[in-house]
């Protein structure tokens, strides 16, 4: 095994073991090992066809009933189960919320490479670029993106990834200006090196810790997103996201009939994520800049 | 003889942290006669300035501190926190060491070194404490406008003469400066030991001068100690103890450190090997055996006591 | 000094301006990219001849080369003229302009709300730092903040409103209330309780976060031994020391949100029926309504970029570490 591959399974393994120490970082794996279970056994756990307002209505469902007069979780205004929305809405929140988190990730990344790579005129152009992504109100830009380019799962993703990426290119830029300054970037470059020699093996590894932690605390800030704009009518009408979910349950009045099963379990779902997300991205952070770490 | 200033006795200090406890002092005994003038030298982790802090009860809170520390008739482990801290800053005074750090950065060097004059209500009117404090600055040989700077403005020097400005507020029978002269050049350094002197002069100052620099404690003070790992390992005049060290680790330390301005010393420059122990990991029998050139078989056994070494002296060696 | 200082403030406003422009030109060009015939949809539904139609084209100046037209959409802006709504036919600026006020109250009592509770127990939180204290305001604040805003808003309405019926569920007064004066402000009070304190809950968790990680750092700081050496009582050195100096990083955040108070409150707003500029927005998205949706985007991000400048004088202001070179 080559040298930079022990370092790397040391560097895992220990990265491993200070996670399992942590209570809290262990508690968030542990919810999120819940939903990520549940969104992936969903055909097992619910049927898909009571999302269906036909097939509700032909079955018999009764409306608006109490968890305790059917199923789980009861039913909505059309007769279906809300247990069902809950298993199956688990799917496109967690997905809708990780698939924008990557692209959040991917364009920060690159454009936080590039700027603190190159620098100068490329760097003080994508910076400006930068500040002005983070001014502007991220919720209007989101809404005035999503009614302009219409109501699509692959939309919202875009329109998510597009507006988040600022924070993490700075991130990114800061720690790549850091690993330009030490030794080695210079001796690889005398060694006659390429630009995407460094980049791939001294600048990406460095970096890739905080990324990491990074991206996991993206995630519940793409998932509040989602479930926000699909709150205000602007997710996907085909797609049944636990925001959709509260966005129907508002629309239909389930709160006028404190039809209380109806909202409650999709924003307990939303709450638990995001904060499974938070704990586990906190921890990781801690690990990645030990500095954070004994205060928290 | 009357009371000595400050006296402790079988003083023991140990820090709780999340690896264990760490005893950073270990049964020090020491007097200091009023108006006298004691060095206390040391490398880094020795336990000096814990035992600094602890002379005004300024450990963090959960440290264990045991023994008896005796400041101008008040027993200081066992006042109650508003005695405390009637005779912090007015019994005595610290002039602490990192002077940037040491200092408020939001506040002007004026209301930091005003602030204990009306904090211990010597003076009530903002404006009269203002104008002491400028005076203060001036007897540190800083122009009275530099009140109204802030710390980042200031040199390294400079911020050092505010530390000692704001120490003499309250005109204190006890100073302790704790390292206040590293981090500054030759220069700036000479200058600072001797606006000491001339202050501890003037204004009949005990003084408690705590330092890695041996070669700076002779100018100043009358006695010295030189600590190792958490002990006093030897004591007496500073001129003798400098010149003739009784136990090794001093002869060592003097070696290391030139008097100051002597071009031939800094030409041969003769280091102490290795580190000094880290307090929670102490070597058996005598701390300093691992570094000593003198170091037999017996030094393993048991830990040295202080040892007479002469008059009004003490090693702690065996073979003194 | 003066001078330094001058130079500062005005390159901070150039830039600041700069970015409004950029907002501009971003809003006038995504908005054309959408809409290529923004007559058609103002009076779709309505019986206009074709020949009207093509009258008001020219009076809007449609038939004009893009540039013209840029030209022609900065000039209007400027003279607060953004256009017709589609919903409402009304100038967009007073539909905006009336809303104003409502969101204000709202969000702005919220936001002070929220900042002095939050920066209070940040402070308590850090330091008691690892005592019950610091755990329950650390934890309590994290559960406010990973929920979705309008979905606690939600559960209070159900709990409060319609279950235990202390509040009304919604708007902003009684309807057919013909109350004037004293009465009037109490019953809008009443009705802006409940969206104040879900704003407030929601998002005091930010500054409890900040002032808790910004004490924290400062407690390490040895000036504070300094002043407790010097005779300080521990609340002194806290309140005169350690929490001005932690301070900053809040008063920063603090300006900052307020730029952001008027967009901070759209689906809370809609969720109760609070006739703000949010509700205005979530109205305006189900049209699309998108010569409001314009105007709102532009209204918000404004507000934001000046609390922005605002932010970074004041913080450039406050500490005199900030150089003015």
């Amino acid at each position: 095994m080559s040298l930079a591959m022990q370092r790397r399974r040391a560097t895992a393994a220990r990265v491993g073991k200070q996670f399992r120490d942590s209570r809290s970082g262990m508690i968030g794996l542990g919810i999120l090992a819940v939903f990520v279970v549940m969104a992936l056994a969903a055909p097992l756990l619910a049927d898909a066809n009571q999302l269906n307002p036909v097939f509700a209505r032909n079955a018999g469902n009764p409306q608006w009933a109490t968890p305790g007069e059917f199923g789980p979780l009861g039913t909505d205004h059309i007769r279906r189960s809300v247990w069902a929305q809950f298993v199956w809405g688990s799917r496109v929140s967690l997905f809708v919320g990780l698939a924008a988190t990557v692209l959040t990730i991917l364009i920060g990344s690159v454009i936080g490479i590039v700027s603190g790579f190159f620098g100068r005129r490329t760097d003080a152009v994508l910076m400006r670029l930068t500040e002005w992504f983070l001014v502007i109100p991220f919720l209007p830009l989101a809404i005035v993106l999503a009614s302009v380019l219409g109501r699509s799962v692959w939309n919202i993703i875009f329109v998510i990834g597009i507006t988040s990426w600022p924070s993490t290119a700075r991130l990114v830029r800061a720690q790549v200006l850091t690993v330009k300054q030490r030794l080695f970037v210079d001796r690889a470059k005398s060694l006659g090196a390429g630009g995407p020699h460094i980049v791939a093996r001294h600048i990406l590894p460095n970096v890739s810790g905080l990324i990491l932690a990074n991206a996991t605390l993206a995630v519940p800030v793409s998932i509040l997103t989602e479930t926000t704009l699909a709150f205000l009518g602007l997710g996907d009408p085909a797609s049944a996201s636990w925001g959709k979910t509260l966005e129907e349950a508002f629309a239909n009045g389930a709160m006028i009939r404190n039809a209380w099963w109806y909202f409650v379990p999709a924003g307990l779902g939303i709450l638990a994520v995001v904060l499974a997300f938070t704990l586990v991205g906190r921890t990781l952070e801690e690990i990645a800049n030990p500095r954070l770490g004994g205060d928290r | 003889m009357s009371e000595p200033l400050l006296s402790l006795e079988d003083l023991t200090i140990t820090y709780h942290t999340s690896s264990g406890p760490v005893p950073a002092v270990r049964g020090v005994s020491l007097y200091l006669a009023r108006g006298g003038s004691l060095g206390l030298a040391g490398e880094s982790g020795c336990g000096k300035s814990t035992l600094a802090n602890s002379l005004l009860r300024l450990l963090p809170s959960g440290t264990d501190v045991s023994g008896r520390i005796r400041l101008d008739g008040n027993d200081v482990l066992d006042l109650s926190p508003g005695r405390l801290r009637a005779v912090r800053w007015t019994a005595g005074a610290i002039i602490f060491q990192g002077a940037l750090h040491a200092l408020n950065p939001v506040q002007t060097v004026g209301e930091q070194i005003a602030e204990p004059l009306l904090v211990h209500e010597i003076l009530d009117s903002r404006q009269v404490a203002r104008s002491r404090a400028a005076e203060l600055l001036e007897r540190v040989g800083m122009p009275a406008a530099r009140a109204n700077s802030y710390p980042h403005q200031l040199s390294g020097g400079q911020r050092q003469r505010v530390l000692i400005a704001m120490a003499l507020a309250c005109d204190p029978l006890l100073l302790i400066a704790d390292e206040p002269t590293t981090a500054l050049d030759l220069m700036v350094q000479a200058q600072v030991l001797a606006l000491l002197e001339e202050l501890r002069r003037e204004r009949d100052l005990t003084l408690l001068f705590i330092t890695h620099d041996l070669s700076v404690l002779t100018y100043i003070c009358e006695d010295l100690a030189v600590m190792y790992a958490g002990r006093i390992v030897e004591h007496g005049p500073s001129g003798k103890v400098f010149a003739d060290g009784a136990h090794p680790y001093t002869r060592a330390l003097s070696a290391a450190f030139p008097t100051i301005g002597d071009p031939a010393a800094r030409m041969a420059p003769s280091g102490l090997g290795g580190d000094p122990p880290t307090p929670g990991n102490l070597p058996v029998g005598c701390p300093f055996h691992p570094r000593c050139p003198l170091a037999e078989e017996r030094c393993l056994v048991a830990e040295p006591e202080l040892r007479p070494a002469g008059p009004d002296r003490g090693a702690a060696c065996i073979l003194v | 000094m003066k001078r330094g200082r001058g130079r500062l403030v005005l390159r901070k406003v150039l830039g600041s301006l700069l970015t409004l422009v950029f907002v501009l030109v971003f809003n006038f060009v995504l908005f054309r990219i959408v809409e290529t015939d923004p007559v058609a949809s103002l009076f779709r539904g309505r019986n206009i001849p074709a020949e009207r139609l093509e009258e008001l084209r020219a009076e809007f100046g449609l038939d004009q080369p893009l540039g013209t037209q840029f030209v022609f959409y900065m000039r209007e802006t400027f003279q607060l003229n953004l256009g017709i709504s589609y919903q409402s036919r009304q100038p967009v600026w007073d539909e905006i302009r009336s809303r104003i006020p409502a969101t204000l109250a709202l969000v702005g009592s919220s936001a002070v709300f929220s900042a002095l509770i939050g920066t209070i127990g940040g402070v308590i939180a850090a330091w008691r730092r690892n005592t019950w204290k610091d755990h329950s305001i650390t934890s309590g604040t994290m559960l406010f903040y990973s929920m979705p805003d309008f979905w606690l808003g939600m559960i209070l309405l159900v709990a409060f409103a319609v279950v235990l019926g202390w509040f009304p569920v919604g708007g902003i007064v009684d309807l057919g209330s013909t109350a004037g004066g004293l009465e009037l402000l109490l019953d809008q009070l009443h009705h802006m309780f409940l969206p104040a304190l879900t704003l407030t809950l929601a998002y005091l968790g930010e500054y409890t976060l900040v002032t808790r990680s910004s004490l924290l750092d400062v407690m390490g700081e040895d000036y504070l031994t300094v002043a407790r050496a010097k005779g300080l009582r521990d609340v002194m050195v806290r309140n005169r020391h350690a929490v001005p100096n932690a301070l900053l990083p809040v008063v920063t955040l603090l300006a900052i949100n307020f730029g952001f108070i008027l967009s901070g409150a759209i689906a809370v707003e809609a969720v109760f029926s609070w006739p703000g500029l949010g509700k205005a927005t979530a109205d305006a998205i189900r049209g699309p309504d998108l010569p409001m949706l314009q105007g709102l985007f532009l209204l918000f991000s404004s507000a934001v970029i000046f609390f922005n400048l605002i932010a970074d004088l004041a913080y450039s202001w406050l500490d005199p570490r900030v150089e003015t070179a």
